[in-house]
């Protein structure tokens, strides 16, 4: 007896640390969004692709207030994209009024990511919004959510599956865009000729390949004066952006552009820049991301151009799943369109960078 | 002091069997983790409802029996006094291949990744045995070895090999019976000769004893480079099998997988009571270990909405009042 009792108030102890913790993040939540008014818009209309709707793919009707929803994110909230895909996730639940929101986080683990959503579907959710860390290998839980009738939108990553069959839509930037637009801002940059270095994102990763391949494949057609002389894999980490850039400084002087995947290897970059005295605008950088950090390096020069990869999930992803569970009929991809900073808008849109 | 005489002590085992003292002082050792474990399932069927479901604790048996093939090797090797890096990598390494190779057949997406994984075991055992290196040079160098060779099979990770469903290894590996997937069985099946080889047989006593004091150990004429050399080809086998299975699973050889995956397995085994010095240690621990890891990272989601820093710190807690649990009774017992 006396065990169940110590149990329950470790119990006890234990959801007040997280209640804590809940609401710390809630307050810092609610703060991102009043400065971030920049919401997602779909880019898409919705009669040019194949839609979806209840009926066809067999979902079960439920009120999303008082349902189950569960929210897989993939990597730990540590990186200003994740940061903000959460919380606009949770807080757009919050203003829904949805009750009953699970969120995991697989911590960059994918037989974590996996086994979270499989005990999402455990813990009776009824819809499922998933942050894929990888496009394969999501067979086991497509098959128990096929089995339970669970619709699923993945958001930001595509799952290599078929939509309105395996999952619902997918909602998300196209990174091989992306990547043709870094590639403009980069002819623009260099007035098409010169030498240009990338840093490439991690390795076997979808959005590396297509950010890579979306900015090879504009150079070649548009401004066959430029040649890619150098790259290197930075893993979408600031610090081994800065590495690689400061070998790069050393191994090939002659680059006038540098192609940076991800903000925070740009913003490695940088500084491994002013580390070798080199001045702003000395090598012309482009990125992809929009942060806050990284927009804000334009005005002075360091940073040419960002092409943005806006994480702001929450409201269409809702807004998707509502109109799904209402029996409307909603495209099954949802292509978001995402803006770019350069010199021309940095100063007046900072404020709206995540 | 503690080395010679956990020798001792492995000496005695082998000529008389474990006596009284021995056999409480290993109870306590194994029991540390395990009473966590009871206390903790205990605590989430109270609290959660969610918790003791069928599919929830077959979703954790699932989840675990990978780590617990490739930590059922690690703990032979741990005990011999070495460690193994490699396994994180091997593991997707034996995923990758075991998905490359399914055009030849259900039977080479198996084998391959055994073969292949088990002949870097063997060069890392000789390494270790032979040439007498530190083993955490060269599995640290196998960590970095295995990955380089999963990235240049699949293009960089560009290209990752799909499994086909109706493939007799996909079925294999998503296969299940009353509600416990296939891979769980085949796991239990290895921890019982795993347990088997390490108790019973002469095998598992010069494990016992090259951990406990390699000196001692060849002294006594203990087989010492093919003892040592047999503990990293098993490991590497373990994680080939496990990541092979695994991709037989998710139906596609993921390339992302098992980084940081080492560190899992290793504060699996250590939990379950193994001495990273080596000498001591059993495989039911580890099971006790391993299951340890998969319930807190469930009880965690069960709360639901800790940030995921805070996650990390949760569970790096819970670790650390185990081991201090474990290691206080374990002194209280050598003390008396």
């Amino acid at each position: 007896m006396t065990h169940r009792v110590r149990a329950a108030a470790f119990v006890a102890l234990l959801t007040l640390a997280a209640a804590g913790c809940a609401k710390s993040e809630d307050d810092k939540q609610a703060g991102a969004q009043d400065t971030a008014g920049q919401q997602q818009v779909a880019q898409t209309p919705a009669g040019n692709v194949p839609t979806c709707t209840i009926d066809k793919f067999g979902a079960h009707k439920f009120d999303l207030k008082s349902g189950v929803v569960g929210f897989s994110q993939s990597e730990k909230e540590a990186n200003p994209f994740r940061i903000a895909e959460t919380a606009s996730i949770k807080s757009e639940a919050k203003k829904l009024g949805i009750a009953n929101l699970k969120t995991t986080n697989g911590q960059s683990q994918f037989n974590k990511q996996i086994s979270d959503v499989q005990q999402l579907i455990a813990q009776g959710a009824q819809a499922l919004v998933i942050a894929p860390l990888n496009s394969d290998g999501w067979e086991p839980v497509l098959q128990q959510a096929a089995a339970k009738h669970i619709p699923i939108i993945t958001v930001d990553r595509q799952i290599n599956a078929t939509a309105c069959k395996d999952y619902v839509t997918f909602i998300g930037s196209d990174f091989y865009t992306q990547g043709k637009r870094a590639a403009d801002q980069m002819i623009k940059a260099l007035g098409g000729k010169g030498k240009v270095a990338i840093l490439l994102g991690a390795s076997g990763n979808n959005v590396t390949t297509d950010r890579t391949n979306g900015f090879k494949d504009e150079l070649k057609q548009k401004a066959p004066g430029i040649q890619i002389t150098f790259q290197q894999t930075g893993d979408f980490a600031r610090e081994k952006g800065q590495q690689v850039t400061e070998q790069l400084i050393q191994s090939n002087p002659d680059v006038g552009g540098l192609y940076a995947e991800n903000d925070e290897m740009a913003l490695g970059a940088v500084t491994a820049l002013k580390g070798a005295g080199k001045k702003a605008g000395q090598i012309k950088i482009v990125s992809v991301d929009g942060t806050r950090n990284a927009v804000s390096q334009i005005p002075g020069g360091w940073i040419s151009a960002v092409i943005e990869s806006n994480p702001r999930f929450g409201p269409l992803a809702f807004q998707t799943l509502t109109n799904f569970l209402n029996g409307e009929a909603i495209p099954q991809k949802v292509i978001i369109s995402d803006r770019e900073y350069d010199a021309s808008n940095a100063k007046q849109s900072v404020s709206s960078a995540y | 002091m503690t080395e010679s005489m956990t020798a001792t002590a492995a000496v005695t085992e082998a000529a008389a069997g474990p006596t009284g003292r021995e056999r409480a002082f290993g109870l306590i050792q194994r029991h540390g983790a395990a009473a966590v474990l009871v206390l903790l399932v205990a605590i989430g069927s109270f609290a959660f409802d969610r918790f003791p479901t069928g599919a929830n604790l077959g979703n954790i048996a699932i989840t675990s029996s990978f780590l617990a093939m490739v930590a059922l090797g690690m703990t032979f090797v741990i005990i011999t006094g070495g460690i193994d890096l490699s396994v994180g990598s091997v593991f997707a390494l034996g995923g990758v291949l075991a998905a490359y190779a399914v055009r030849w057949g259900s039977l080479a997406a198996l084998l391959l990744p055994l073969a292949v994984c088990g002949a870097f075991g063997l060069v890392q055992g000789l390494l270790i045995a032979r040439v007498r290196l530190a083993p955490f040079i060269v599995t640290l160098a196998g960590l970095l070895g295995a990955r380089g060779l999963l990235l240049s099979i699949s293009n960089e990770g560009a290209t990752t090999y799909l499994i086909p469903r109706g493939a007799v290894i996909a079925r294999v590996g998503q296969g299940s019976l009353f509600g416990v997937g296939y891979p769980v069985y085949l796991t239990l099946a290895l921890f019982v000769v795993g347990a088997v080889l390490l108790q019973r047989t002469r095998f598992g006593q010069s494990v016992y004893a090259i951990g406990g004091s390699e000196d001692a150990a060849e002294l006594m004429g203990v087989p010492l480079t093919r003892t040592k050399v047999a503990v990293y080809v098993m490991s590497g086998l373990l994680a080939g099998l496990a990541g092979a299975l695994n991709a037989a699973r998710l139906s596609s050889g993921v390339t992302i997988l098992g980084t940081g995956m080492e560190l899992d397995v290793i504060a699996a085994v250590v939990i379950g009571g193994t001495l990273l010095t080596g000498g001591a240690g059993s495989v039911s621990g580890t099971v006790a270990g391993v299951l340890l890891l998969g319930v807190i990272q469930n009880l965690i989601n069960q709360i639901g909405d800790l940030s995921s820093s805070y996650q990390q710190v949760v569970s790096g807690a819970f670790l650390a009042a185990v081991v201090v649990v474990q290691t206080y009774l374990s002194r209280v017992q050598r003390l008396r």
